[in-house]
């Protein structure tokens, strides 16, 4: 089950560069708005909880179009998820030799140590939490734009 | 013995190269604690050797090191329990496809190239700074080992 | 008594007749039956006789078949024979393709393992060569900063000479390496729309100069058959001469299109500039020449040196006309496109 329009598009063009896992609608909307604003990622897919990020990742038929896809450059993943939590999205992705090498950025509102170490101990390549004032806030994830999609380097498929 | 939690650890061979690194860690923030090591052997003991440190906030580890290359220091930081949360960011001069396929394979947080001119570099290494001491939060909790460490 | 020796002999000589009349039928009988099988077996004889002269026409035939056949297969061996010949000499020839075709699989080999190396060398020297020039302009840099209240105008001006020439120094070598690039590299064929490139590019260049007044007017031009990426080369740096050069204009106004010249069609990039004297135009092209000096208009002076490259890889001329303060206009073929 796709849900944006923006996903819709991204998967008959192909051009997937951010896959942003947030259920938290005014948190995504303000993350894509950032993102597009800032002209740092072409196509960006938004998933709403742990099922849907599991199903896309790794569908249960055919192949994979988001692991499979050269050109996503990272992952927004936020840890508190609906139905399947944000860890086990982590666990999963950087288990497979096939998504592993795909930055996962986990952008949350938790600071709970467990988390942190949980995260860093799966491999997670870099943790954000999110600021609670709405400029800081854009400012962050235009910053992480710029970072992940500018500065680093991945390798070529 | 220097106990003094270090924030920030380069592993640089080229001493221009670490030096102009370092002013841009420490110009915005002069209590940054920056350790340069020369090659790997060196990198190799400061981690795992009989120095007791804090996890630093950020390793900056470029490829092409002396005795023990810096593919190598990776795969050692990442492999072991107590360095493997520690963030590492590949700042080298090689965009080789193996090199950066080899530094995600062993788990590395980020690769960035090193860019060949000096206003670029030092924007690049701004950037470094600015992402991984200020946005990103490291896992900092380390009672319990630092005890055991300061014991042994 | 007679008479029964009579009756007896008498019934004797019956008996006897009968028996020779049974016998007599039979002989008559078999006589018939050898009538019948003497007439069958001439009719067999005929028969044969028959088969012999109808097989001695078929051997007739035969031997007329066994003739042309053994005809035939002289003619045939004659054939083969030539057949023989001419594959013998195609055997030859395509021993002589092979021996070429190695030669130049060898050779293509070991052009593609020089330009390999040449490569891997280009590469470690771009980075060996600029790696210092980055301490040179990092450490002037820290001089300025850290040093600034201490250091009076000249000092400073040193400084600023220092990083401006550190940045020539790097902009010569990417240039070197551009133009040597430039000898090795396969060029991809596409159809280029020269007048579209032109106006992309100059999008790009003239947001560098946001403060200056430049138009640019693209006029029709036809489609050309090229390497994308080296034709975009060469109007970027032909575009950012013009740019360059028409610095002291109020207004610069560059114009990109096609024309007829000497009974052939070219490109042009045309500007408003400042020109240069054609007395000196042999030299435009070489490499590390330059018609102006560093302090009037910064350059490398392998920028059309590139251009020249380029275009000579394609099969084109190059040539530029001009005049001093009355700007300057350079031409340049390519290879048709396909007619839209």
């Amino acid at each position: 089950m796709r849900n944006t329009r923006d996903h819709d598009e991204a998967i008959a063009g192909g051009r997937v560069e951010v896959v942003l896992v947030e259920d938290n609608p005014n948190d995504a909307e303000l993350i894509l708005r950032v993102l597009r604003k800032h002209n740092v990622a072409n196509q960006v897919v938004l998933l709403k909880d742990g099922v849907e990020a599991l199903d896309y990742f790794f569908p249960p038929d055919g192949p994979l179009p988001g692991a499979a896809n050269a050109t996503l450059k990272i992952i927004l993943l936020d840890l508190k998820l609906p139905k399947v939590d944000g860890i086990e999205v982590l666990r999963r992705i950087k288990a497979d030799e096939r998504t592993r090498s795909v930055p996962v950025v986990v952008l949350t509102s938790s600071t709970e140590q467990r988390d942190l170490k949980n995260a860093y101990d799966l491999g997670a390549n870099s943790y954000v939490a999110k600021p609670i004032k709405f400029d800081e806030f854009a400012k962050a994830v235009a910053d992480m734009g710029l970072y992940w999609l500018v500065l680093n380097k991945l390798p070529d498929h | 013995m220097n106990e003094e939690k270090v924030d920030i650890v380069i592993v640089e061979d080229d001493p221009n190269d670490a030096e102009l690194i370092t002013r841009v860690f420490r110009k915005h923030n002069m209590a940054n604690r920056v350790v340069v090591l020369k090659d790997g052997e060196e990198a190799l003991s400061f981690f795992f050797g009989s120095r007791a440190n804090d996890r630093p906030k950020v390793v900056l580890l470029d490829l092409k090191l002396p005795k023990v290359n810096g593919i190598e220091v990776l795969q050692r930081l990442k492999s072991e329990e107590r360095t493997k949360d520690v963030p590492v960011v590949v700042l080298t001069s090689s965009a080789e496809s193996q090199d950066i396929k080899d530094a995600y394979k062993y788990g590395v947080n980020s690769y960035v190239t090193k860019p060949i001119r000096f206003e670029d570099f030092a924007n690049a290494v701004t950037e470094l700074r600015f992402y991984w001491l200020l946005l990103n939060k490291p896992n900092e909790g380390q009672g319990a080992d630092l005890t055991q460490r300061t014991r042994g | 008594m007679e008479e029964t020796q009579t009756i007896t002999e008498s019934r004797y000589l019956r008996e006897r007749l009968a028996t020779l009349e049974e016998t007599q039928r039979a002989t008559l009988n078999i006589l018939e039956d050898f009538d019948e099988e003497k007439a069958k077996l001439q009719r067999l004889q005929q028969a044969t006789m028959n088969l012999l002269e109808d097989f001695d026409e078929e051997r007739g035939n035969f031997q007329r078949v066994q003739k042309a056949t053994l005809n035939l297969l002289e003619d045939m061996n004659e054939e083969r024979v030539k057949l023989g010949d001419t594959q013998n000499a195609l055997m030859n020839i395509l021993e002589d393709v092979e021996v070429e075709r190695v030669k130049a699989e060898q050779a293509r080999a070991l052009m593609e393992a020089v330009n390999r190396e040449l490569e891997a060398f280009s590469y470690s020297v771009s980075h060996d060569l600029r790696a210092p020039l980055r301490a040179i302009s990092g450490f002037a840099q820290a001089v300025v900063e850290d040093y600034a209240p201490r250091l009076d105008d000249e000092g400073k001006r040193f400084l600023g000479l220092i990083q401006d020439n550190a940045h020539r120094m790097g902009q010569l070598i990417d240039d070197l390496l551009t133009f040597s690039r430039l000898g090795r590299q396969q060029i991809v064929e596409t159809q280029i729309d020269l007048g579209l490139l032109a106006q992309s590019v100059f999008e790009e260049l003239v947001a560098q100069a946001p403060k200056r007044r430049i138009e640019l007017k693209v006029q029709p031009a036809p489609l050309a058959r090229g390497d994308k990426a080296m034709v975009r080369q060469v109007l970027v740096n032909l575009l950012s001469n013009a740019i360059k050069f028409t610095r002291p204009r109020a207004e610069a106004i560059i114009e990109f299109g096609y024309v007829q010249e000497s009974g052939q069609g070219a490109y042009y990039v045309k500007d408003n500039g400042v020109g240069f004297d054609m007395q000196y135009a042999a030299k435009l092209f070489g490499v590390f020449q330059r018609l102006h000096s560093v302090s009037e208009f910064e350059g490398t002076g392998v920028g059309l040196a590139i251009v020249f490259r380029i275009i000579t890889r394609h099969g084109g001329r190059l040539w530029a006309r001009g005049a001093v303060d009355k700007g300057a206009m350079f031409f340049f073929t390519l290879p048709e496109g396909e007619a839209s």
